[in-house]
């Protein structure tokens, strides 16, 4: 374990999209532009807003709000559907120009991405990292449009480079050494810290610790023994010092689709035809990336007493299957023998796979005609549905449900 | 929500090929009841796939309002999709 601060050069680059869904919608209608703008994921007045344009913000609008509490705040308020495909498109504009610089580059998410420079060649790690995030700015104004913007952090890790990208928003670049690690602590909050929310900040206050600065000061022992009771206060030691603790792939563990329904008190057959399609986008997901599941969960959230809001009681149900399954069918027909005991009026519904892996095709041999049956139908319709379009070929079961525009791939970028 | 109405309207559209980052520029353009448009900016331009099928998206505005147009690469037509009033 390294006790200093770590005092290399900093070669890693974090550009993160300011509040880029509202951003995009900005670049592509340049009549909102200077504006305030929210988007939502449904053409609603109780939807939830999942992105806000700084000008929203500014009159005070805050991610989860509903777009009615919203426009009470800023009555100009401009609410937009999102448009996944756009958001998509800037996405991978955003991955070129990356590519451009390094091989090395890792996408965080739809918004936000990282080049380590101390894995590219000599001549590129030698230019002034500084002197590329303003050249990648450039690009991103000449070549996707004049209201992108990006902030870039620039630090000897993923952690202070992601902390650096949020110091100044919108459209700043700093860089954290070993030199202003302290100075800059000094200016945030222990939640400004990526990953320090809720629990984790109560567990750090419950011994003395409010400040990042004391956060930075703390015993490694006090961190992993107390705090995080895990080897992860170790990680968070050397984390906070510049030391690169985050440079891992995490394997898919899960797929899957929830989904809020669009009517209260929604009758069962009805909700169980929704949950058929987010069985048969799941299905898709897990298929698209060569993959088998063993288990299926579900879950459902009941209404809260007041009927509306969030809240209400939380269901959720699991089984394994003694052999893997890929196909739509498989899943739904887990997913609904499970969702026999949810509550009977719900407001949101979810689907999962777990236990994914690689097909064992010796294993399939075992159960012979009728899984290679399976297969064969399967493959033959996700091949006419990628040719033609996504559910050109579905279940006659979810031809009423006109639920699911896509919607945007929060979190990872697997299925982008 | 916002003052917007989805349309699927076939359109002329005159558009100039050229070279660089956006070859593709539609200048103008006109609706089936006879009125002319023309596009003072392109916000945006993205490809999107239906199946196997390129279709390119216009965002574009006239200074008034914002319209969605939509190039098919294989049938070579243009499509009015949305028109936009956010004031």
């Amino acid at each position: 374990m390294n006790e200093g601060y770590n005092k290399a050069r900093p070669l890693v680059l974090h550009i993160d999209l300011n509040s880029c869904f509202a951003t995009v919608e900005q670049q592509a209608r340049p009549r909102l532009r200077g504006r305030p703008v929210a988007i939502v994921n449904r053409r609603t007045e109780h939807t939830m807003i999942v992105t806000a344009s700084y000008e929203a913000k500014a009159m005070g609008v805050k991610l989860g709000m509903s777009l009615k509490d919203a426009k009470k705040l800023c009555p100009d308020l401009v609410g937009l559907e999102s448009d996944p495909p756009k958001y998509k498109y800037v996405y991978h504009q955003l991955m070129r120009i990356m590519n451009d610089y390094s091989a090395y580059v890792r996408m965080k998410s739809i918004d936000e991405g990282v080049i380590d420079f101390s894995e590219t060649t000599a001549a590129m790690a030698g230019r002034d990292l500084a002197e590329i995030g303003y050249e990648i700015k450039q690009r991103l104004w000449d070549e996707v449009g004049c209201a992108m913007n990006c902030n870039v952090g620039i630090a000897t890790n993923r952690f202070l480079a992601k902390t650096a990208a949020s110091l100044h928003k919108p459209n700043g670049l700093d860089v954290i050494t070993h030199e202003n690690l302290r100075q800059v602590f000094s200016s945030l909050e222990l939640t400004d810290l990526t990953g320090i929310a809720g629990q984790f900040e109560k567990r750090l206050n419950a011994v003395g610790i409010f400040t990042p600065l004391q956060f930075l000061d703390a015993d490694p022992v006090v961190l992993k023994k107390m705090v995080f009771k895990s080897i992860t206060g170790l990680e968070w030691h050397q984390r906070l010092r510049g030391w690169e603790v985050d440079k891992r792939d995490f394997p898919i563990r899960t797929a899957g689709r929830q989904y809020v329904l669009d009517k209260y008190k929604m009758p069962r057959h009805e909700v169980l035809q929704r949950l058929h399609h987010l069985c048969e986008e799941t299905g898709s997901k897990v298929r698209s990336q060569g993959l088998v599941a063993r288990g299926v969960s579900v879950h459902a959230r009941s209404y809260s007493d007041t009927g509306r809001g969030w809240g209400g009681t939380f269901w959720h149900a699991r089984s394994m299957a003694s052999v893997p399954f890929f196909s739509n069918q498989a899943i739904y027909e887990q997913a609904r023998k499970l969702f026999e005991s949810a509550p009977v009026f719900v407001k949101e519904i979810g689907v999962s796979c777990y236990e994914l892996s690689e097909p064992d095709d010796s294993q399939l041999h075992l159960f012979g005609d009728e899984l290679a049956r399976d297969q064969a139908i399967t493959s033959a319709v996700d091949e006419i549905n990628a040719r033609y379009g996504k559910r050109v070929i579905h279940s006659a079961d979810t031809l009423v449900t006109k639920m699911m525009r896509e919607k945007i791939p929060f979190g990872s970028t697997r299925y982008m | 929500m916002n003052d917007e109405t989805f349309l699927d309207e076939r359109v002329d559209v005159v558009a100039t090929f050229g070279t660089g980052l956006n070859p593709c520029v539609p200048v103008k353009l006109r609706r089936a009841n006879g009125r002319e448009i023309t596009v003072t900016e392109i916000g945006l331009r993205h490809p999107t796939m239906q199946g196997k099928r390129m279709v390119h998206m216009f965002d574009v505005t006239d200074g008034g309002a914002d319209y969605r147009l939509e190039f098919d690469s294989e049938r070579l037509t243009w499509t009015l999709k949305l028109e936009a009033d956010h004031s």
